[in-house]
């Protein structure tokens, strides 16, 4: 990196040398990450369910999702006559964008970080807000019943689950006393989630809903609305949509990682072996529910947020505000 | 109070959930790599065969057309013929119509010779009907006893 990166300063100067860098490795892992993702998922979803999962393509089946990229590719775009053009086709780019820019804000070790910002988390969480916006883009703008109840009810799902999200990453921030995920990592002696179980629960259950993933997965329910928000894409366009939601649960992965077990400290290994380790733990739980619990239903789901994980959260919040005051 | 209780009683039963799936991930596969494994077929009845015998090294059929008798849905077509100076007959045509077949087995019971089997063959697969009339003197070639080779 350090020889590319002097390289590259002399022909276009610093700032932009180390953004053209930066992007191009985090896109790089980014795309890794996916590929992995998905072959984890298939082979975690075989062997819950007593099979191996992908076997025929490269080793244990690892170049599977190479090969189904390679389809993906060579497919046909279409897009529907009655379709808002441009919506349509902004839409799977969009969805893509805050998960990149998020991805750029997680701290993975001591070093010179590549973008820091003071109330990272604060950015964080408005910037994933954002997917849901492109999602009901692709919903509305697509033309179709399934895709516009699916783009509704992503809306809904959203808005009702980043409120418990948010409450429970407030009470590890008042412990913390920072906004800044670099001084909420260095602040962990212990890992938060021993000091916030009920918020590390709460925030667990809210990046799962916010990821779109079964338990919580009805704005793409294939059953009642054949796909949701993406079933007019096609090929890469649809491809995009699949690689947007991998790529969140990454991000809400290490997030979650970095807020609650400490983000890259650990022993021996460096950082951002850590950090992925983590993120990837917190996948693999993820994963693990998906092929365990059936799917809420819309109304079940709304109460969940509304009745039960906000008032938790708030009081977890209120309590740790109070242990803060009086106690500590 | 209650609330609590059902919330408690929630999460309890998600954990019983997680566990059962986190065991059967951890348990041995139960499905079959099928193009690399075969699975066990020795006692699997698949279509009707003559058993080849390993005295005479052919099957004994002689065309006595028992089995077109008593076949439900009429699937045999059979005919045969005396070798010369011989009691019995040999089947010279035995056509299986496979398409028809309900693998009753009630052939293989009236058999007189019991040169009639269930085959160990699963995967049988056609893509015209024709395709699906078994001819089984076809592994057998030239029979011995027509030619002469064997009284």
């Amino acid at each position: 990196m350090g020889a590319l990166e002097r390289l590259l300063a002399g022909l276009v100067g610093d700032t932009i040398a180390r953004i053209v860098l930066g992007v191009v490795f985090i896109m790089g892992f980014l795309t890794f990450n996916v590929l992995f993702l998905i072959w984890l998922e298939r082979k975690v979803a075989g062997h819950i369910q007593r099979r191996l999962g992908p076997m025929e393509v490269g080793p244990h089946g690892t170049l599977q999702t190479v090969a189904d990229m390679l389809k993906l590719l060579s497919k046909e775009l279409f897009t529907p006559v009655a379709a808002d053009r441009w919506t349509y086709l902004l839409a799977p780019i969009l969805v893509f964008m805050p998960t990149l820019c998020v991805a750029s804000l997680i701290p993975v070790g001591d070093g010179v970080p590549f973008a820091q910002m003071p109330y990272g988390l604060i950015v964080i969480t408005a910037l994933s807000g954002l997917t849901v916006i492109s999602i009901f883009m692709a919903g509305w703008s697509s033309n179709n019943k399934y895709a516009v109840l699916g783009g509704l009810r992503s809306v809904a799902q959203v808005v009702a689950y980043e409120i418990p999200v948010l409450l429970s990453a407030l009470s590890v921030v008042l412990i913390a006393q920072s906004l800044d995920l670099r001084q909420i990592v260095d602040g962990q002696r212990v890992p938060y989630v021993l000091l916030e179980p009920l918020a590390a629960v709460i925030f667990f259950i809210g990046i799962t809903a916010e990821t779109n993933r079964a338990p919580f997965d009805i704005p793409e329910a294939e059953s009642e609305l054949v796909g949701g928000f993406h079933t007019e894409y096609s090929g890469m366009r649809f491809a995009m949509f699949f690689f947007a939601e991998y790529t969140n649960m990454l991000v809400l992965g290490a997030l979650g990682a970095t807020l609650f077990l400490g983000g890259w400290r650990g022993p021996l290994l460096p950082g951002w072996v850590w950090i992925i380790g983590k993120a990837y733990a917190v996948i693999l739980l993820m994963m693990w529910a998906r092929w365990t619990f059936p799917r809420l239903r819309f109304d079940q789901l709304m109460s969940f947020a509304w009745k039960l994980l906000i008032p938790l959260a708030v009081v977890n919040l209120v309590a740790t505000a109070l242990v803060l005051g009086f106690v500590a | 109070m209650n609330a609590v209780l059902r919330v408690v009683r929630g999460l309890r039963s998600l954990l019983v959930g997680l566990g059962i799936t986190g065991r059967h991930a951890v348990r041995a596969v139960v499905t079959l790599q099928y193009p690399h494994q075969t699975p066990d077929v020795s006692r699997w009845g698949g279509p009707i065969e003559l058993v080849t015998f390993p005295e005479t090294g052919t099957h004994d059929c002689i065309a006595c057309n028992a089995c077109a008798r008593i076949c439900p849905s009429d699937c045999f077509d059979i005919e045969g013929k005396r070798p010369e100076g011989a009691k019995k007959m040999r089947a010279t045509k035995f056509l299986l119509d496979f398409s028809t077949c309900s693998l009753c087995g009630l052939c293989i019971d009236v058999c007189p010779t019991d040169t009639l089997q269930y085959s160990r063959r699963y995967d049988e697969a056609a893509y015209r009907r024709v395709q699906t009339v078994n001819d089984l003197l076809g592994p057998f070639g030239e029979d011995p006893y027509l030619a002469g080779k064997l009284k």
